[in-house]
This record gives structure tokens, C-alpha cells and sequence, in this order.
């Protein structure tokens, strides 16, 4: 089996983010790779583990973070890496990423293809979803078990909003994973140093074959034109003290301040 | 004229809120508006659908379609929106509108947005609003498309208990089936139990009521005040809660009038599911917990000790 898992650098969101002017401030910001990939990642390694498969992972972006995520998914046990890097690349959408995975797809005849269920700093969860529409295949998403039947066939668990929903799906598919599905490795000290040897192949949008007027025709169908703070909260009134007394004053309050009661 | 179709939020054969939440926020925009309903034993709903805010029901209603499967569903929303012309597409939060909408949107070569806030439409141009990074920002997005699909995050629009549309109902046929990704079964732990989306109290606990003895001393919390149940995810990994619990980034996402969180330090992840909430009460023993942050009353102590009293309190209060 031939996997393809799809790597994604994004803001490291347990740090402070602030916004100026409609924009973020990158000063202080960290990256780090998208929380699902992890999860698909480690799904891969756990296919090729217990079936016999090659793991490809492909990252879309340049500069040394994209390298340093790279080198995570070798030492979690990838066999291959592709990172498309190019400037025209900078102002996307969910679907441009898609024409580009799908380009890759289709000169490495994978039999699966892993995303993550969202990147965390889009939220949007669309691109593997978009991707199997683009390449007209079998698509589930929000997978959290998998399991392979044959060379032909996978067996997958999805949460859904009736319950956990099971699949038995037809190769070659794409699946999206939820954080459920595995709990990422800790890289080990030998698989960090053997990743620092594999070589990442790299190539621009000209390299891989298509143009940009292919993939957006030039414009993405949509662009973000200001991020803003985000409503935060304000922290209410806190009581410390004699359990029995703090909690009769909040239930009083609950009923006749806040009214919710 | 602005068209807007949205897609009809059923579970277990019954209409949930979100639909006429969606509907009362297009017909404010002035949109005309139209539902699309997709499963099986349905027809019997188009009543319900119009009361909603519907002026046209696309319907279908076919045997195949009882259990979920991503691609017929897909080409019913797109079969409707073809044949009302919608400009926008709305779904309301939910695991099927995740799975459904950026296939809508790649089969009408539209633009995709999830969890919307707000949409703007100004003569062609349509602009919307949404949290992004776990809710730390929130991006105001140019849709370059005529068209846009969109899931609407939970708790963004109000539904507006004074509208109503008209019956007019248009049968779609039954899709084909998905012979590639076949749905076998699904497995239900949720029936029977209160919807944590539509609940007006969710009580969710966190690792801080460590086994099953602390769930079930806030499981007769929530049954007394008739509240959805939830987690943190530290509860679902540990194997006490059902994953279908989970509120947060990657769980629900809820917004009742009266949330409490038990137990639980108030990741971000959590944060993100639960911060839409009219009204917050924590409850932790740690006084430097996250949580309480965002908490409008924030108890410091041992739920052990707390829940127990807030029991007695409420009886008091309901008589
Ligand atoms: C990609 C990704 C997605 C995620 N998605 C989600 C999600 O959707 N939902 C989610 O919840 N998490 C999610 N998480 C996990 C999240 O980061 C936290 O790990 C999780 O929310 C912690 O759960 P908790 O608050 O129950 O546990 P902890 O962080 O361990 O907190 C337990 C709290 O209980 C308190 N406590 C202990 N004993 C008592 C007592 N006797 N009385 C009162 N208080 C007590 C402690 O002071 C502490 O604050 C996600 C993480 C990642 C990386
Ligand atoms: N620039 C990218 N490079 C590689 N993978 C990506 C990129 N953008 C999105 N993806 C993949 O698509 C998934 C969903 O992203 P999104 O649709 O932005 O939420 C992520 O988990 C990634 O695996």
C-alpha cells in the first residue's frame, strides 16, 4: 500500500496571538505542525506497521519551520518527503492546496490519502474533503479508527451525529483524522537522527508540472481581508471561602442575577 | 433578489433548532428563502419546515437515505441548489455539515466557509465573518464567488420566533448510493439522552472528577436540573466519556443559556467549544485555573464537596 499524508506548519496557538491594523503580529509567533497531522502521520506509520506500505507525506510552503515539521514526520517514521514551495503560494485557499496535493497524487499513484480533519490555524476543514472531489474518490472525514481488509479495502470508524458511523471503503480513498484516532509518538532519539539524513524533495509549482492560472485561475474563490481580536470574555466573580456559603451566594446568583436557573 | 437555501438540521425524525435559526438570519438579510431536507420518513416534516421559515421544501425522502453516507446526501443539497438557484448554502453546525458542505462547494465550484459568525451581502459581494486559531482571531473573509457554502457556527443567529414561511414542496428523487464508501452501521450510545446542542443547561465535567463515582455525583446534578452531559477531552481519552460528549475544538460546539464546567482547567481546545455560552460557572480547585477566565461565576474548591451542595441549593430554589 502506497500512503500519502499531507503536512501543514501552523501557529503554535498555545502562544499568545495579538492582532494590529487587521493583521497578526508574527513578532513572537512560533510554528509547529498542525496537531491532526500529527494524527495522520502516526496513522500512516501505524498502517505501515502492521501491513506492508510506503509513506509519502507532502508539505506546501518553504523556510526552515516547513523544513523542521519535515524532518518531525521522518523521525515518526516517514519514508518520503515532497514540500512544494513557491512564492505564488503565499495568498491560497482550501481548494488551491487541494490542486496541488491532487497533482502530487496523481504522479504517485497512491492507494490512500491522510489529512488531518482541520489545520489549526485555518479551522476550516476543508482540504481533504475538496481534494477526493477534485480526484473523484471515496472520501470519509473525521475518522477515528482504521484498519486495513485488504490491498483493495479499509475498514473506518467516523464520528458522526447519529454516533459513530462504520465504513468499509474502496482503495484509493481519502481519509480525514480526528484527534481520537491515536495518540501521536515521541519521536526516538535514533529515528531524529536518521530523519536529519533523508532528503526532502523539493520543487517549485513549475517543477511539479502545473501553473498557477491551473490551479486558482489566479484568484482563490476566497481571501481573508482582516483578522480582528476576538471577543474575549471577561472574567466574572470568583468566591473562594466556605463551600456552603459560596455555593448558596452563586446559586442565588445563577437565579436571580444571571436569571439561567 | 438574494437567495438563500439552507439545509435542514434533522436527527432521530425531528427538526433541531438550527434551521430556524438560519432561516430567521436569511430572512432578516431579505433573502428568499428555501430548506433542503435529505433522510428517510421525512415527508411528514414539511409543515414543520415551512413554520420554520421555509417558502419552498425540497424533499428527499428515500429508504437508502435512513443512515448517513456523505455522497448522495451531497448531490441532494446539490440537486436543490441547482434547481432553487441559491446563492448561499447554509448549514447549520453539525458533523454532516462538516462532511457535506466543501463537497457542495466543490461540485458547484463555489467558495466554502466553516463556522461563520456573520454574512454580509452588499449588491454581488458577499463577505462573511468567522473565529479562526481556536477562536483567538477572527477573520472578515471576501467571498470571490458568486456563490458560497457555508456551515453556520452553533449559536450564531437568533431564531426569530415571529416568522413563518409557506408550504411548497418540491420531491427531489433518491440519490445514488455510495458503492465505494458503504456505511455499514452506526453505533448509538446517545439515544434517548438530552441533545448537547440543544440543551438549555450543559454540564460538562473534566479529569477533576477523576472516575465514575464523580461522574455520576454530576450525572444527578445535570438529571435533576434536566441538562445535556458533556466532557472535557481528557475524560473521553481516559475511557469514561463517549467521544460524542466532547465539547470543544474538535467536539461539540454548544452555546446554552447556563454552561458549567466541572473539573476542568479551561484548555483553549475546550474553550473553543463552550466560550458562545449566555452564562459560565466553574468550578475548580485550583484558583489560577483558565477557566475562570472566561467564567462569569467562578466557585474555587472541591467539586466533591461543591456539587453535593449545589444539588441542595437548586432543590431549594425549584422547590
Ligand atoms: C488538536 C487538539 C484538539 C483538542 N480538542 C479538544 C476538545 O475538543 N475538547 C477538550 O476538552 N479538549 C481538547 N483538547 C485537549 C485540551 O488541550 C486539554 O488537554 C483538555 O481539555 C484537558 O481536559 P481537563 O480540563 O478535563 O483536564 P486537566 O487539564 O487535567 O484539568 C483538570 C482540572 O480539574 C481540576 N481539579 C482536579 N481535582 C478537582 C477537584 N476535586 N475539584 C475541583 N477541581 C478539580 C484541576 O485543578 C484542573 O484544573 C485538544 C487538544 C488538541 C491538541
Ligand atoms: N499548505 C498545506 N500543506 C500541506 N497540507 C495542507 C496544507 N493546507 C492544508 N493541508 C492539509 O489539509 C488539512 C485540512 O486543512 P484545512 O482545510 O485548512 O482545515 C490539514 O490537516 C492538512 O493536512
Amino acid at each position: 500500500m502506497k500512503i500519502l499524508t499531507t503536512l501543514k506548519k501552523v501557529v503554535d496557538v498555545e502562544l499568545n496571538i495579538n492582532v494590529e491594523n487587521g493583521a497578526i503580529i508574527e513578532d513572537g509567533l512560533q510554528y509547529v505542525m498542525n496537531a491532526w497531522d500529527e494524527n495522520a502521520v502516526e496513522t500512516a506509520v501505524q498502517l505501515k506497521e502492521k501491513n506492508k506500505a510506503e509513506t509519502t507525506l507532502v508539505n506546501i510552503g518553504g523556510g526552515d519551520d516547513n523544513t523542521k515539521i519535515i524532518r518531525k514526520g521522518f523521525a515518526m517514521g516517514i519514508d518520503n518527503a515532497i514540500q512544494i514551495d513557491d512564492p505564488a503560494l503565499e495568498n491560497s485557499d482550501p481548494s488551491i492546496y487541494a490542486g496541488i496535493i491532487q497533482k502530487v497524487y496523481e504522479q504517485g499513484e497512491y492507494d490512500l490519502i491522510i489529512t488531518g480533519k482541520q489545520a489549526q490555524d485555518t479551522d476550516s476543514g476543508q482540504t481533504g474533503i475538496i481534494l477526493a472531489e477534485f480526484l473523484e474518490l471515496p472520501c470519509v472525514s473525521n475518522v477515528i479508527d482504521i484498519e486495513a481488509i485488504d490491498d483493495q479495502h479499509i475498514k473506518v470508524s467516523r464520528l458522526g451525529d447519529a454516533g459513530t458511523e462504520i465504513l468499509e471503503i474502496e482503495l484509493p480513498a481519502v481519509v480525514t483524522v480526528s484527534d481520537g484516532i491515536n495518540e501521536p509518538r515521541l519521536p526516538a532519539m535514533r529515528g531524529i537522527m536518521m530523519a536529519k539524513k533523508k532528503k526532502i524533495s523539493v520543487m517549485d509549482l513549475a517543477g511539479l508540472g502545473i501553473s498557477w492560472d491551473e490551479l486558482g485561475g489566479g484568484s482563490p474563490k476566497s481571501e481573508i481581508t482582516e483578522f480582528m481580536k476576538s471577543e474575549t470574555r471577561q472574567a466574572g466573580q470568583k468566591f473562594e471561602g466556605d463551600a456552603a456559603e459560596i455555593t448558596a451566594k452563586v446559586v442565588d446568583l445563577l437565579a436571580n442575577e444571571a436569571k439561567v436557573l | 433578489m438574494t437567495k438563500i437555501l439552507v439545509v435542514a438540521d434533522i436527527k432521530e425524525g425531528v427538526l433541531k433548532g438550527s434551521t430556524k435559526e438560519l432561516l430567521s438570519k436569511a430572512r432578516a438579510i431579505g433573502a428568499k428563502t428555501a430548506v433542503v431536507a435529505v433522510g428517510s420518513d421525512i415527508e411528514s416534516l414539511s409543515a414543520d419546515l415551512a413554520d420554520a421559515g421555509s417558502d419552498t421544501q425540497y424533499i428527499a425522502d428515500d429508504k437508502s437515505l435512513d443512515l448517513f453516507s456523505a455522497a448522495p446526501f451531497t448531490s441532494c443539497v446539490v440537486d436543490a441548489a441547482k434547481q432553487f438557484e441559491a446563492g448561499l448554502i447554509w448549514f447549520g453546525f453539525s458533523e454532516t455539515g462538516k462532511a457535506v458542505a466543501p463537497r457542495v462547494a466543490a461540485q458547484l465550484d463555489a467558495a466554502c466557509a466553516s463556522d461563520i459568525t456573520d454574512a454580509q451581502i452588499d449588491g454581488d459581494q458577499i463577505t462573511i465573518t468567522r473565529p479562526a486559531i481556536a477562536n483567538k482571531v477572527m477573520q472578515k473573509i471576501k467571498v470571490n464567488t458568486e456563490q458560497l457554502v457555508a456551515v453556520v457556527r452553533a449559536g450564531a443567529f437568533e431564531a426569530d420566533e415571529s416568522i413563518s414561511g409557506t408550504q411548497n414542496v418540491v420531491k427531489l428523487s433518491a440519490p445514488e448510493p455510495d458503492l465505494k464508501a458503504v456505511i455499514k452501521e452506526v453505533l448509538s450510545d446517545a439515544s434517548g439522552e438530552i441533545d448537547l446542542g440543544d440543551a438549555d443547561i450543559v454540564i460538562s465535567v473534566g479529569r477533576g472528577v477523576k472516575d465514575q463515582a464523580g461522574i455520576d455525583l454530576v450525572k444527578g446534578l445535570a438529571d435533576d436540573l434536566t441538562a445535556g452531559f458533556g466532557s472535557s477531552r481528557a475524560m473521553v481519552d481516559a475511557g469514561l466519556m463517549a467521544q460524542n460528549k466532547q465539547v470543544g475544538q474538535t467536539g461539540k460546539i454548544v452555546a446554552p443559556n447556563l454552561y458549567m464546567a466541572l473539573g476542568i482547567s479551561g484548555a483553549i481546545q475546550h474553550l473553543a467549544g463552550m466560550t458562545g455560552s449566555k452564562t459560565i460557572l466553574a468550578v475548580n480547585k485550583d484558583p489560577e485555573a483558565p477557566i475562570f477566565n472566561v467564567a462569569d461565576y467562578g466557585i474555587v474548591g472541591d467539586l466533591f464537596e461543591v456539587v453535593p451542595i449545589l444539588r441542595e441549593e437548586i432543590k431549594k430554589i425549584k422547590g
